[in-house]
């Protein structure tokens, strides 16, 4: 597989403490790479030193094999970047603002002009072309925000965490549009701490905290390293202390908790579990209105390797 | 690139209307507002001759040229009477001053003269300006006379801002040397305007100071965005700059249409030196708001504050708020306005209404030049770092 990224023990300290612990990990060509960790893990530090707007104290950074610089334009071209806060022109349209920022990557005006209206057509702003970025939702806004950073189309994206605070409805196209680019043939570097969508949309996933990174690997790999390997979840009413206890001496169960009419029940295998419970309530007369099972989530993972909730 | 960059921020800054208020709708309504409250003031406003004592001692009598300065200021033929003057023995002076019947006294001596007065106000300011200048003026007894004559009898009509108007009028004189001065005669409005147009200048610091704000990415978000680009920091710096700098000096084009076409205030003459003044005013404005941006580490609403701060600080010393202030700081403090921008702009402008010659307009758009570049070095100094320690 072809590096895109390639990041050496990179280290990075403020007044003394470290924000960046050796960090060392490579981005390969076509794929989306997820950045996953709790606010103030060093996700965007990281993103921001690889981009080189950040000093770091040691460490090697190269993006399609050249060492990367403030003045490494010819880098800078096949790049795109979309920030965490919005970056456009409150003062510029939304066909202005992609125009701008396309512009000072591509030259030619008929090419720019397909750029940008292949940009606005990915993120679903057709309608609001000629509307201020005060007049647009949070979603919306965060939509302009990624057309501005992908609207030269650019071999290796980096995302931090676009879809902070956008309604449902942004999110999914959000997501979509990232699929879209990644099946055009650019390469991702997502970050988030929001779990659910490194698993829809990631081909790696590295899990940050402290600046260190505590795993990574696929969303399979990575569930492996969890002791849980399913949870049945019940909604009933009927239980009491016996019929924990009973659920408890199952066979591979892990661990069972009742609280507030959810039983939940962790396995340490996955071996017809759920018909175990279901012959279990069924035995004991127990009514339930619900039952389902999961596979572990990093979530999970995240609590075992560092004691603590992702979103902690 | 270049002119893509150019394009957008030019868009961006116009449509700005904060900055547009500020930068080119607030000169104008200050225009129009100084315009209507100074022709008024100028129209009704009348000065009475201010009550003083000269202190009747031998070396006062012994000197001829003292006594009949005095007596010319203090004719009450002259319709241009600035002082009612007693003459009388120190003792009497006291009484008269702590009674309140004067504003002050002086007591001539072979030393400098002592003026006494119990408050400061604008006729205590005049009485020892007007003392100073008599007693340090090194021309002859005929010339200072001549002057004299000239600055308080030739005025156009009498009254108590056109003899602000003068004592500006004489003290630039004074500090020039140069003794050919026109028969122009420069009012309390006119020097306002000046100081109105200086202020223009420079508030076009806001429009350097927020257009730059957008190429550094410790600055703003789009700045960070910008910064990534594969465009040189120079090259979005210098466009952005640029922007800035057509607008500001759009905004100064329409405030000198207003004020000389519409508002017919007289700024004598020389119009294409003015708009040249006006030209290397409005670059120290926008380098002065550039050197803010890239020097001091503070917020963009800080920087701001700072920069309206200053401004109105080099306004108030280069006479905004009084003319009075100017002669208090080049008299006790005159470095503050040597380097003073909106001081260098006055004083050009007032040049180019007085003198004949351009030498001393060429000084002060020399000194306006080197502000500039001085900025400029601080702003550059700063630009150099690509990489930061913290976003």
């Amino acid at each position: 597989m072809e590096n895109i990224v390639e990041v050496k023990n990179l280290t990075k300290e403020y007044k003394k403490k470290k924000a960046i612990d050796d960090l060392s990990f490579d981005v390969y060509k076509g794929e989306i790479l997820g950045f996953l960790g709790p606010n103030g893990s060093g996700k965007s530090t990281t993103i921001n030193c690889i981009l080189a707007l950040l000093n770091f104290s040691k460490g090697k950074i190269k993006i399609f094999g050249k060492e990367m610089k403030p003045n490494s334009y010819d880098l800078k071209k096949k790049i795109g970047v979309v920030f965490q806060d919005v970056a456009v022109f409150e003062e510029l349209t939304v066909f202005e603002n992609i125009d701008y920022f396309c512009g000072l990557y591509i030259d030619d005006k008929n090419t720019r002009k397909k750029y940008v209206e292949d940009a606005i057509n990915l993120v679903g702003l057709q309608e609001f072309k000629k509307y201020y970025p005060k007049q647009l939702s949070g979603g919306l806004l965060r939509r302009l925000n990624i057309a501005c950073g992908i609207s030269h189309k650019p071999q290796l994206i980096f995302l931090d965490e676009p879809t902070v605070a956008v309604d449902p409805q942004s999110r999914n196209n959000i997501l979509d549009g990232i699929k879209k680019l990644r099946a055009e043939g650019a390469t991702i570097v997502y970050t988030t701490h929001y779990m659910e969508e490194v698993e829809i949309l990631c081909d790696r996933v590295i899990i940050l905290d402290k600046g260190k990174i505590i795993a990574s690997g696929t969303n399979d790999e990575l569930k492996d390293l969890a002791n849980i390997k399913e949870r049945i979840t019940v909604e009933t009413k009927d239980l009491d202390n016996n019929h924990l206890n009973e659920i408890t001496q199952l066979p591979e169960v892990f661990e069972a908790l009742y609280e507030d009419g959810i039983l939940k029940i962790s396995y340490k295998n996955e071996k017809n579990n759920l018909e175990n419970v279901i012959d279990y309530l069924k035995s004991n007369q127990i009514k339930y209105r619900k039952i389902y099972s999961e596979r572990p989530t990093l979530n999970d993972v995240f609590l075992e390797l560092t004691g603590k909730e992702l979103r902690d | 690139m270049f002119f893509k960059n150019f394009k957008y921020t030019f868009k961006a800054l116009l449509r700005n209307r904060g900055l547009v208020f500020w930068t080119i709708a607030f000169p104008l309504i200050m225009a129009l507002f100084f315009k209507m409250a100074f022709s008024g003031i100028e129209e009704k406003e009348t000065f009475d001759a201010i009550n003083v004592a000269v202190v009747s001692n031998e070396y006062f009598e012994n000197d001829g040229i003292l006594k009949d300065v005095f007596r010319t200021l203090s004719d009450p033929e002259n319709e241009d009477q600035v002082f009612n003057t007693s003459y009388v023995e120190e003792g009497e002076a006291k009484e008269l001053l702590q009674d309140g019947k004067i504003d002050g006294y002086v007591v001539f001596s072979e030393n400098a003269p002592k003026v006494f007065v119990t408050k400061n106000g604008v006729n205590q300011t005049i009485f020892k300006f007007v003392v100073e200048e008599i007693v340090q003026s090194s021309d002859t007894a005929d010339i200072i006379q001549a002057k004299v004559e000239k600055m308080f009898k030739e005025q156009n009509s009498g009254g108590f801002w056109n003899t602000l108007g003068m004592i500006f009028a004489m003290m630039q004189e004074n500090r020039s040397n140069i003794k050919d001065i026109s028969d122009a005669n420069l009012s309390y409005m006119t020097i306002e305007f000046y100081t109105l147009v200086a202020m223009a200048c420079l508030y076009g610091g806001i429009l350097g100071a927020v257009s730059i704000s957008w190429c550094l990415a410790n600055m703003t978000n789009v700045g960070k965005r910008l910064s990534l680009t594969p465009v040189s920091k120079i090259k979005l710096v210098l466009s952005s700059a640029l922007a800035g700098y057509v607008i500001q000096l759009f905004g100064i084009v329409l405030l000198l249409i207003l004020t000389i076409g519409v508002l017919k205030v007289d700024f004598g003459n020389k119009i294409p030196q003015i708009v040249i003044l006006s030209v290397a005013g409005s670059m120290a404005g926008l380098t002065m708001g550039i050197a803010v941006t890239t020097g001091i580490k503070a917020s963009e609403n800080a920087k701001t504050g700072i920069l309206i701060g200053v401004t109105m600080l080099w306004c108030f010393f280069a006479g905004m708020m009084g003319v009075v202030m100017k002669y208090v700081i080049d008299k006790n403090i005159p470095i503050i306005n040597k380097i003073n921008p909106a001081n260098m702009i006055t004083d050009g402008f007032y040049a180019l209404y007085y003198y004949d010659t351009l030498d001393r307009y060429m000084t002060n758009i020399v000194g306006l030049c080197i502000f500039s570049a001085i900025m400029l070095a601080i702003a550059i100094f700063s630009l150099r770092k690509q990489k930061y320690e913290s976003l």
